[in-house]
């Protein structure tokens, strides 16, 4: 079995983590709504719907067992947000984490950024090992002294303590939108990241919280002209001057922030000609883009929309290089998805780390993966009732017609309810981490 | 007529959407109710356009081939423009009177999307009045189906009627504005009658009234929040033109005209959005 290409290679659950059962009270703010590995695999961060960060480290590798990789762990726990109210429009803003995005590395402490509705914070998690002991003015319990029973001065000393992991909020960046933010991305030149609401795309320097830059505005003169919202944004890997953004209308558009300040004009723009044959009520709504990334390499772009993943290539504006089905049985059920909001799903997608697979979510908690390569796909589960801890995963199928095999699930049966959003693919490794509801699954690859 | 029930329900669906997403937590988001108010649009073609059956489902297709002027101008040679019909349908009983005034507009609707280079205020003017026939048609079609009354054989005579009276204000262009004042009071009186129905009826219109004002409310910034109608019914003007450069112009000005109009004729709904 190959180790190059995950196909070949089964994917074993590494750790069947019960999130938030162990960690929250309430279950409304359970549901996982973002997941997201630093740039080094080493962390592994989700939100939540109330407003929750949990961060999780691997375990580094132990000798005595070289064919266990390390385990993820709780690392870190922190309230990122909390529900607001907004007086002038009297209107509650969500504390649900939208999207978190990792700053890369650059001394003993990680940063991320977490985002709800309307505001980005800028966290800080750092180790603490030490702490200082020996004051003068407060005793060992924090109490002040009686400054006149004070008879010698002592330098305070660090001294050596129990591990304690914290989280700070060291910039807040606020009130630069009017619309419900959806993307954040962190600039390749490590000093810029923008946020993006359904009609702006504002840019902000790390460092400077009360500004920011509008680079790109698509709300119309007369609101009631608006025919398409920006469904997601994401930044070049490399060219720190080149991001995208998606569409409601199915449409990306490649911007340089060379050309001008206001990158309304775009440099290239992507879109397919729709197919009038599959023409609907709901064409609009399944033919809007839930989620837009960048390759690694930053050749290739992918985008979902309701049913399928497309990759496209830079250099081909006309047409989708390759274009995979996710779950066409639905087609024929759009109505009834309508009608119960699961056509509104926003589905996202990751690549590989040599971008050679991609992987998205479906429903009854079936994740897929296409390997761009051997044009092969496989349907996996995340439930716990079909894992167990180092079982193999089994390939799982929807029968569409006709007569369904034993092990096959007919379109009927599935459950609508158990969705799979977020999934996040280890950078370098055949890692994944997966979202289902208020469960965060972690599998990866089986170790000859 | 499968589609005409489905297109309904699909519009009655949307519009709760609609109305629900004014009470969401969170507030209201805006690219889920582009998507509903698309969805409502193309139901709401069908539904009114399915009186031409196949004909206008292609003919709403290909739109985006630029063939419309054909399948038009066979239409229009098939009626012959009489103002005589006009009054009839004015003068006609009231649940006719609702449908085919929209099915009128419909049919110019579907005309003036192709013809850009016709008068953009006409067309603006005919959408909007489509919007509010519509749901207005929506609370009536709602009753009717509670009621289990035989509107529907009705409405095949008619057709024909209203299709021999659709062409006169084509030709006509901007003064067309008398007629569709005319038509605005119409469905003003059937607007009333139709309040002083059962309360299911009045809830639906209720609830319209209400997704307009979500339409309204998640334009933060709207000033005119008296106009609630015309915005609902301009957003869709804006939605349903493909050549955006021209109507975005005249659209406002027309908007405004109508506005006015609608204002003064459609007294029930601002009752029902006062109260919201």
């Amino acid at each position: 079995k190959n180790e190059i290409s995950p196909f070949g290679v089964d994917f074993e659950i590494l750790v069947s983590l019960v999130y938030i059962k162990a960690l929250l009270c309430s279950v409304a703010a359970d549901i996982i709504s973002t997941v997201e590995f630093n740039s080094t695999g080493e962390l592994l961060a989700t939100g939540d719907k109330g407003g929750r960060v949990v961060v999780f480290q691997r375990e580094q590798e132990s000798k005595n067992q070289p064919h266990r990789r390390g385990e993820y762990n709780v690392y870190s726990t922190f309230q990122s947000h909390e529900p607001e109210f907004d007086y002038l429009k009297s209107l509650e803003i969500e504390e649900k984490i939208n999207k978190i995005r990792w700053l890369p590395q650059q001394n003993a402490a990680y940063f991320l950024l977490s985002t709800n509705d309307k505001t980005v914070k800028l966290w800080k998690i750092s180790e603490r090992d030490k702490r200082p002991e020996g004051y003068n003015l407060k005793d060992e319990d924090g109490r002040i002294r009686d400054p006149t029973t004070i008879t010698t001065l002592r330098v305070p000393v660090l001294q050596p303590m129990d591990l304690m992991v914290e989280a700070t909020p060291r910039r807040v960046f606020s009130n630069a939108h009017t619309y419900h933010i959806n993307s954040i991305s962190v600039n390749s030149d490590y000093e810029t990241f923008m946020s993006t609401d359904d009609l702006r795309i504002n840019l902000w320097n790390l460092e400077i919280t009360n500004r920011s830059f509008n680079i790109v505005d698509i709300k119309p003169a007369n609101m009631e002209e608006l025919t398409e919202v920006i469904t997601a944004a994401e930044f070049h890997p490399h060219q720190c001057n080149t991001f995208v953004y998606s569409s409601s209308k199915g449409s990306i558009r490649l911007c340089d922030m060379r050309a001008s300040a206001l990158c309304d004009n775009h440099s290239k723009f992507f879109e397919e000609p729709e197919d009038p044959s599959n023409r609907s009520f709901f064409s609009e709504i399944i033919s809007s883009i839930s989620d837009v990334k960048f390759s690694h390499s930053g050749r290739y772009l992918m985008t979902r929309d309701y049913l399928t993943v497309k990759v496209w290539d830079l250099n081909m504006e006309s047409k989708p290089l390759e274009t995979y089905q996710v779950h066409d049985y639905l087609r024929s059920k759009l109505c009834s998805l309508y009608e119960n909001d699961c056509i509104f799903d926003k589905f996202e997608c990751v690549w590989n780390g040599s971008d050679s697979v991609i992987m998205t979510g479906s429903y009854n908690n079936f994740f897929r993966m296409f390997d761009r390569n051997t044009k092969r796909d496989v349907t996996l589960e995340a439930s716990r009732e079909n894992s167990k801890p180092r079982a193999i995963l089994k390939p799982r199928k929807v029968c569409v017609g006709g007569k369904r095999r034993k092990d096959e699930i007919s379109v009927d049966s599935l459950d609508f309810s158990k969705k799979i959003i977020h999934t996040a693919w280890h950078p370098s490794e055949n890692i994944i981490a997966v979202a289902a509801t208020n469960n965060l699954y972690i599998f990866q690859d089986k170790v000859n | 007529m499968e589609y005409k029930v489905e297109a309904h329900r699909i519009m009655s669906i949307s519009l709760g959407k609609i109305y629900n997403s004014r009470v969401q937590r969170g507030g209201i988001k805006l690219h889920k109710n582009l998507l509903v108010s698309l969805v409502l649009r193309s139901a709401r073609q069908v539904y009114l356009s399915d009186y031409y059956s196949g004909a206008c489902l292609n003919a709403a297709q290909s739109e985006r081939e630029g063939n419309e002027w054909d399948i038009t101008d066979t239409e229009r040679e098939k009626f012959p423009p009489s103002t005589t019909e006009c009054d009839r349908v004015e003068s006609s009983e009231e649940p006719q009177q609702n449908e085919r005034p929209e099915k009128e507009r419909e049919y110019r609707e579907n005309d003036d999307e192709v013809k850009s280079d016709q008068a953009d205020c006409t067309s603006t003017l005919q959408q909007e009045q489509n919007q509010n026939s519509s749901l207005d048609s929506v609370a009536k079609v709602s009753s009717e189906t509670l009621q289990e009354t035989i509107k529907e054989p009705k409405e095949s005579p008619s057709d024909s009627a209203l299709a021999e009276c659709d062409s006169t204000p084509e030709a006509n262009g901007e003064s067309h504005q008398p007629p569709k004042t005319h038509v605005c009071s119409n469905r003003k009186r059937s607007a009333e009658e139709t309040e002083s129905g059962d309360s299911p009826k009045k809830k639906t219109k209720v609830a319209s009234s209400n997704a307009k004002e979500g339409e309204e409310a998640e334009e933060m910034d709207t000033s005119n929040v008296s106009n609630l109608i015309t915005i609902f019914g301009s957003s869709f003007s804006g939605l349903l033109s493909k050549d955006d450069v021209k109507p975005e112009s005249e659209a406002e000005d027309s908007g405004q005209l109508c506005c006015d109009q609608m204002l003064k004729n459609l007294n029930p709904w601002s009752t029902a959005i006062v109260a919201f």
